[in-house]
This record gives structure tokens, sequence and C-alpha cells, in this order.
């Protein structure tokens, strides 16, 4: 029996070894995960250089792993383990309450915090011809940390806020303080439940509190025909943490009742967007990129208006802008919008060649200290 | 590349097994000679030179020290020329930095660094080929007349990177004649997966517990959040390292060698003494049979071992790692060691066997925390933070939430501690129910590993910052 036993075992182990390194060469090889949202590691191909250089077994093991089979199959069984031992994070995604999930958000570094901060209040002092607001939004668990994982640990995204707040003082900079703009709605569905970014009535929440603060009269709810665009979202926190039995968020598109035609050019493939939603991406991983058709570095949106609030403003924005700026094109005939990540001229000079007087910066927390592209303000 | 990896488990394994097998009895060790070779290669396409130079040295001394042409002086140069060249090449490219960082601070200087970075496995290796040197010298061992089987039994894959050390007595008649039987080659699978699961499944997870606790400032970590930091720090050590023996060992069946264990339930040791007789058991032999006893052990006075303790024990620490907390976690080993000789183990003999435990696991905790920082200050916060002395309450909400969320896998690890080291050999093993259970664990550990190795490389691209 005890041979038997060996003999399954020392069977069973080659056996599993060279069925999967055969079923590994035997697979087609994918280009593309949807699960993980990006191109796989093609093929490594030989030469000494990158041999002496350790390219060759750096990407030889990333293409194994890249293409093993069934991958998706076994990071779920990862994750499905990891909740079986009563573990509530995964991959640095919290699986909360009430089918929220939440990335973490420690302690920032302050230090840098403070070079961020000072880079958008410098940038505002070099151009005091001009007005500008800098609005900072708290991603979901600055707005739910009761939701968060029994004693889970996190940090209070408020005081980074305040701390900010405190030194953006420069005369022509107003800072809006997110929690100002969201808490009253903290109870609505303003944040997705397994995205990182604020849902479409979050964003217009926003949009009402920067309208007023610009003195225009921002639309009612009632002006509106709102609809349910997607009920399949499962956002970027999912991808990452991987529970099992998340419910998909809806994504829902606010299109005004008396629409205006607005021509949207992205600068930097040279092209004309059809519209401000790209429906396409409904159908992907991706969806999010729905609105504005995702990331672009410099893009510019000119409205017919007959009687505009604004003439020009610009934009300088992570992603939470790509929901919000819909709602301007109904106040402003020309929205001008860079992505500092993407954009790397001069920002004060685009200002100055484009005659803006007007800007917003729109960030949201966990972005604003996790990066250091906002110091491009200086260039 | 590392046993724990994809790539080892499903292409460079069944390669190399096949080869192996493939392979007439007589080309076996060239076999595995260079697939060795090329396993140390891609890691160390470069410095692969160095683990040459040092093979190609001990094997000509060897050769010399088997010339009756050579009186003792020569002899003696010989041996002395070996451990210069070894030792030369593992200080030059561990602690030449740390030397010349020193001396800087010290005659405030200003030389370069050499900034190398350290060989894979260069402080497992030189050791190995030293003890071949001194075992032929001795007279325990025969010189090898084959360049193959020598460098067989330098670089072989198994043991190369993270050891066992094997000396080279144990390896001699093994590289000449041994055979893979199907009991062997089973238990060799067997021990294969337990390595890779306490690696993979128990070092790695309660790493990630370590990792959040020591990278949060000591100041703030309440008196039981400190604690639970640095057990899950001694675990994370453990099964990493004597999974990775583990495996060794494993890999060492399943192509006929019969390593020496490294690990024998270190944390249940009753005194520190007892500690070393189950912790890296082959560095600890190494250190005794060729630098205590060599220099006298006990055999010359109190004096002299006390010297002779204290020395193999420095030298144990910075083997470790080229930084003054490595020297201190040593000397304060054998500090220890030296209380325990002189009185301790007689005073524990008394005390309650709990008593003894405790002692000893405390003890190995705090000696963790020198072990764990390598720059003094740190070591002091966080101690301050395990006794409280940072004006921290005793737990506080993180150390309930670090506490529940790795409640499972710290009961594991505990059992796994206790039961789960050294498998009973073949005998123990009957019944038919046992032998199937043993397979059908093997398999859910296999698979579940698996799924963890694949999920480590999980890396969605999110358009998560813009």
């Amino acid at each position: 029996m005890k041979q038997t036993a060996d003999r399954l075992l020392a069977g069973g182990f080659v056996a599993t070894l060279f069925l999967l390194s055969l079923t590994f060469f035997l697979l087609p090889a994918g280009k593309f995960s949807e699960l993980e949202n990006r191109y796989l590691q093609s093929a490594p191909h030989f030469t000494w250089d990158d041999l002496i250089s350790k390219n060759f077994a750096n990407e030889t093991e990333s293409y194994v792993t890249d293409h093993f089979p069934y991958r998706a199959d076994w990071i779920w069984s990862k994750s499905f383990m990891e909740q079986l031992r009563l573990q509530q994070e995964n991959n640095g995604i919290y699986n909360g309450k009430d089918g929220y999930l939440f990335e973490k958000f420690a302690e920032p570094d302050y230090l840098a915090v403070e070079h961020y901060a000072d880079a958008v209040n410098n940038f505002a002092q070099k151009h005091p011809d001009a007005n500008m607001t800098f609005m900072l939004v708290p991603t979901s668990i600055g707005m739910y940390p009761e939701r968060l994982p029994w004693k889970a640990p996190f940090y209070p995204e408020s005081d980074v806020n305040d701390f900010v707040a405190d030194r953006t003082q420069a005369g022509n900079l107003t800072f809006m303080d997110g929690f100002d703009i969201l808490r009253p709605h903290a109870s609505e569905s303003i944040y997705y439940r397994t995205d990182h970014h604020w849902t479409t009535r979050g964003a217009y929440y926003a949009y009402v509190a920067y309208a007023e603060k610009m003195g225009w009269k921002p639309l009612g709810e009632n002006d509106f025909a709102i609809t349910d665009v997607s009920d399949t979202f499962l956002g970027s926190y999912h991808t990452r943490g991987q529970f099992s039995g998340v419910k998909p968020d809806t994504i829902q598109s606010f299109v005004p009742k008396n629409a205006v035609h607005t021509e949207a050019y992205v600068a930097d493939t040279d092209s004309k967007l059809d519209g401000l939603y790209d429906d396409s991406f409904l159908q992907k991983k991706d969806q999010y990129s729905y609105f504005l058709g995702g990331v672009h570095a410099l893009m510019t949106l000119k409205s017919d208006l007959a009687h505009a609030d604004l003439d020009k403003l610009l934009i300088v924005k992570d992603s939470y802008a790509h929901s919000f700026i819909p709602f301007l094109t109904q106040h402003v005939k020309e929205i001008h919008v860079i992505d500092v990540r993407y954009y790397n001229g001069s920002i004060g000079d685009y200002m100055k060649e484009n005659g803006i007087k007007e800007a917003l910066l729109l960030f949201n927390t966990a972005t604003f200290v996790g990066n250091g592209e906002i110091t491009k303000l200086s260039n | 590349m590392v046993f724990s990896s994809l790539l080892f488990l499903f292409l460079f394994l069944p390669a190399v097994l096949l080869l192996y097998w493939l392979s007439p009895r007589r080309l076996k060790n060239l076999v595995l000679f260079l697939t060795s070779l090329a396993f140390y290669a891609w890691g160390e396409p470069v410095y692969i030179v160095i683990m040459l130079i040092s093979t190609v040295t001990d094997f000509s001394f060897g050769l010399m020290l088997s010339n009756p042409r050579f009186g003792q002086t020569s002899r003696r140069w010989i041996v002395v020329s070996s451990v210069i060249v070894n030792l030369g090449l593992l200080s030059y490219f561990k602690y030449a930095d740390f030397l010349i960082v020193n001396v800087n601070d010290l005659l405030g200087t200003s030389i370069p660094l050499t900034e190398l970075a350290l060989p894979i496995g260069i402080s497992f290796y030189t050791f190995q080929s030293m003890s071949y040197i001194i075992d032929v010298y001795r007279g325990t061992a025969k010189a090898q007349r084959n360049w193959i089987d020598f460098g067989a039994f330098v670089a072989l894959f198994p043991q190369l990177v993270a050891g066992p050390i094997v000396q080279y007595n144990t390896l001699a008649e093994q590289l000449r004649n041994r055979k893979v039987t199907l009991e062997m080659f089973a238990e060799g699978v067997r021990r294969f997966i337990i390595g890779l699961a306490k690696k993979v499944l128990l070092a790695n997870n309660i790493g990630l517990l370590w990792h959040s606790i020591s990278g949060t400032d000591a100041g703030t970590l309440s008196v039981l959040t400190a604690w639970l930091g640095i057990v899950a720090f001694a675990f994370q050590i453990y099964f990493d390292f004597s999974g990775y023996s583990d495996m060794a060992i494993g890999l060492g069946l399943m192509f006929g060698f019969r390593f020496n264990e490294n690990f024998n339930k270190p944390y249940t040791a009753q005194s520190i003494t007892d500690f070393w007789r189950r912790w890296h058991i082959s560095l600890g032999s190494w250190f005794r049979d060729y630098v205590y006893i060599p220099l006298g052990g006990n055999r010359k006075g109190f004096g002299k071992q006390l010297r002779n303790i204290l020395i193999v024990w420095i030298l144990t620490g910075i083997w470790h790692g080229a930084s003054w907390n490595f020297m201190l976690w040593g000397l304060y080993f054998g500090v220890i060691l030296i209380f325990e000789k002189w009185t301790g183990l007689r005073l524990l003999a008394k005390a309650p066997r709990w008593v003894r435990h405790v002692y000893a696991s405390v003890l190995i905790l705090i000696g963790w925390v020198l072990f764990a920082f390598d720059e003094l200050p740190r070591v002091g916060g966080y101690l301050k933070a395990m006794f409280g002395l940072n004006g921290r309450p005793l737990w506080d909400d993180q150390s309930l939430y670090y506490g529940y969320t790795n409640v499972i896998l710290l009961v594991l690890l505990v059992t796994a501690s206790i039961a789960w080291t050294r498998r009973r050999s073949a005998e123990g093993e009957s019944g038919s129910m046992r032998g199937l259970l043993n397979l059908a664990w093997c398999a859910v550990l296999f698979f579940i590993s698996v799924s963890y190795l694949v999920d480590a490389t999980f890396n969605p691209f999110l358009y998560f910052r813009f």
C-alpha cells in the first residue's frame, strides 16, 4: 500500500509538471488580458546583451507567468483561500461592508504632500491675472471609513485635505474641499462600490458646488435625462481584490434635456470624438472610459452656447474629471483639459498662448498624494 | 531562479528530470553539473565566473593536497591559500562596503564604495568548498579526482543558493554511488511540496503582516501589535528558510542525494543552547567543526572556551550580513550561550517546562528584533514598543484587526512549527488510509501553492492614478 501511495505521488507530481508545461506550450499565447487590462509579455528574443543584463531572464519569467495556463482560475482560487482564512484584504483592497470595496489609504509622506501643495500654490501666484480653483475630492475610503471591515486601520483623508487647504492660500486661488461638497450626500450612491471613481451623481454634486462658486446657475436634476447605461461595471477595486460575490455597479449618464452640441478634439491623436461618451467601452473591462473616451493628455471641448457663462476654462485633472466635465459644457464655450501625467509641455505657457484666465484643478486625494506629476505645474 | 517560481517548477524542473533520466549513469553527474550551472547563470550570468574560480581553485588545491610530493608545510600553505581565496572573494563582495563605510566614518576619509551586488549563494558555496579542502587536509576525505563530480558537488542546484551547507564528507560517496528508488523519489516529492507550501503559503502570507507592522512608525505601535509583528517575522524567517531547506532536501532526494537536516522544530526549544541545535543546523555544524573545535573548543579551560564561543558567534552574526546589527545579534546569542553554560541551564532544569519555553521564546524574539532592522535606532524603537515604553496602550484597533484577520494563519503556523518539520522516515508510514490521506494532503498543498504563485504575478493595469 505504501508503494501504491508512493507511486501515485511520484507519478502524479511528475505528470502534473509535464502536463502543465505541455499545456503552456500548446495553448495559443494571448496578447491582451481583459482581466488585467494590459498587454501581456511577448515571447522573449534571445540576444547575448539581454542575457548578460538579465533582461532575457526577466522577460522569460514574465512570459511564463503571463501565459500560465488557466491563470484567471488560479487567481480566483487564491482569493477564495484568502477569504476562507478571514483575511479582509487582498492585493491592497479591503472587502468592506454593504458591497463596498476600498483601496487602502495609509498616512502619506507629508514632506511630499507639502511639496505638491506648494506646486499648486506657486502656480497660482505665478499667474496673478488668472482665477484658479483647486478641488480636492476624497476617494471612497475617505468618505466611508465606517464601511471598512471591522477595526481595519485607515488614515483619514480629511487630515490630508485640511493640510493641503492650509498651504494653498494664494489670493487668486480658491480651495474647494470635496468633503464639504459630498458629505451632505454621503447616503446616496456617490461612489462606485467596485471602482476608485465617483459616480456621475457624485460628479453632479461637485458640478453644482463649482457652478455656485463661479456664480453660474447650475442645472437641477430635473433638467437631465438620467439613464442607466451599464449595470455590469466591475471596476478597478474588483480587478485588484478579486473577491467573490461582488455585485457589479451601475453607470449612469446625465444627459441635459436641452443638449448643446460639443465638439471634442483630442490633441494627442489629432482626432475628433463623436461625443462626450464612448459607448464602445461599456462592452469592455474598463467601462469608466465611457466618459470622454478615457485618458488623453490634452483635449479641447467647444460647445455651441448662445449665452456662455465663461469663454475659456483650463482643467488640470485626474480621471475624476471625466464624468464631471460634461456638466460644464452647459456653461463654458471652450474647455481645455490637461492630464498632467501625460502632458509634458509648460501649462503656464499653454494658458498664455490660449488666453485662458480661469483654471480648475480637480484631483482626488489618493492621486494627489501618491503622484509627483503635479509638480509639473512648475515647468 | 528560485524554486518557488512557475518557471522553475514547470519548465526547469521537468527539463532537468527528463535529461537526468534519459542520460546514462556515467553522464548523470555531468547533467547535474551543467544544469546547475544553467540554474545559477540564469540569476547571475556574470558572477558565475566567481563560482567557477572558487571551484577550479579548490579542485586544484585538492589534487595538490593528495599529491605525496607535498610535505606538511606545503600542505598547510595550500589550505591557507584556499581559505584566503574563498574568504577573500566572500569578503570582497560581502564586507568591503561595510568596512569602507566604517573606515570613512571613523577616519573621515572618503574612500569610494565598490557598490557591488552580492553574488547569489556566495556565502554558501564558499563555505562548502572550504569544507572540502579542510576535510582533505585532515584526511577525513579523499581528494576528488574527477572535475565533473567536484563541480557537481559545489554547484549542485538544489542546495546551491540557500543551503543546507553540505559538507563534502556527507556527499563524497553519494557522488559516486547513488540510486533513486521509488520510495526516495516519492519522499523527495513530499518534502519538496511541504517546503513549497511553507514558503509560499505560510512564510509569504505572514510576511505581509510583518511588512505592514514594520512599515509603521514604531512610536505608534501598541504593545500587542509590536509582539504580533515580531512573532510574524519569526514565523516568516523560519518558514521561508526551512521551506527552502525542505525543497532542497526534497530535490536532492529526487536525484538520489541525502542531505542532512537543517532544522528541527526550532521554536520548540527550551533554551537558547537547545535552539541553536535546532536552527540552521548545517551552519552551526560548520562553525563547530571548522572554527570552534580547531580553536580548542571547550578543552582548554573556561577562559579559552569563552573566547572561542564569542569568536564563533560574532562570525555567525556577520555571516548573516554585513552590518552592525548582525554582529550584535551574534554577540547577543554568544553571551546568552555563555550564561547558559555557566549556570543558566542548571537553573532552567529546575523550572517547569512552560517557563523554559517562555524564556527561550522571548529571547529568540528579542534576537529577531536585532536581526530584522539594520539600523540600530530602529531596533531600540521597536524594543520600546514591545515593552510599552513608547507610551502606547497594551492593544488598540490595529492589533485587533491584524489579530483576527490572521488568526487562522497563526494557528496553522503554530501547528506547523510544532508538528510539521521532520517527516517520519519510511518505516513509520503504514496503513493504506494514512498513505492516501498523505497523498491527498500533498496534492491540495501543491495546488493551493501554485495558485498563490500565480497570484503573486497578478499585475492588473488600472487607470488607477489618472
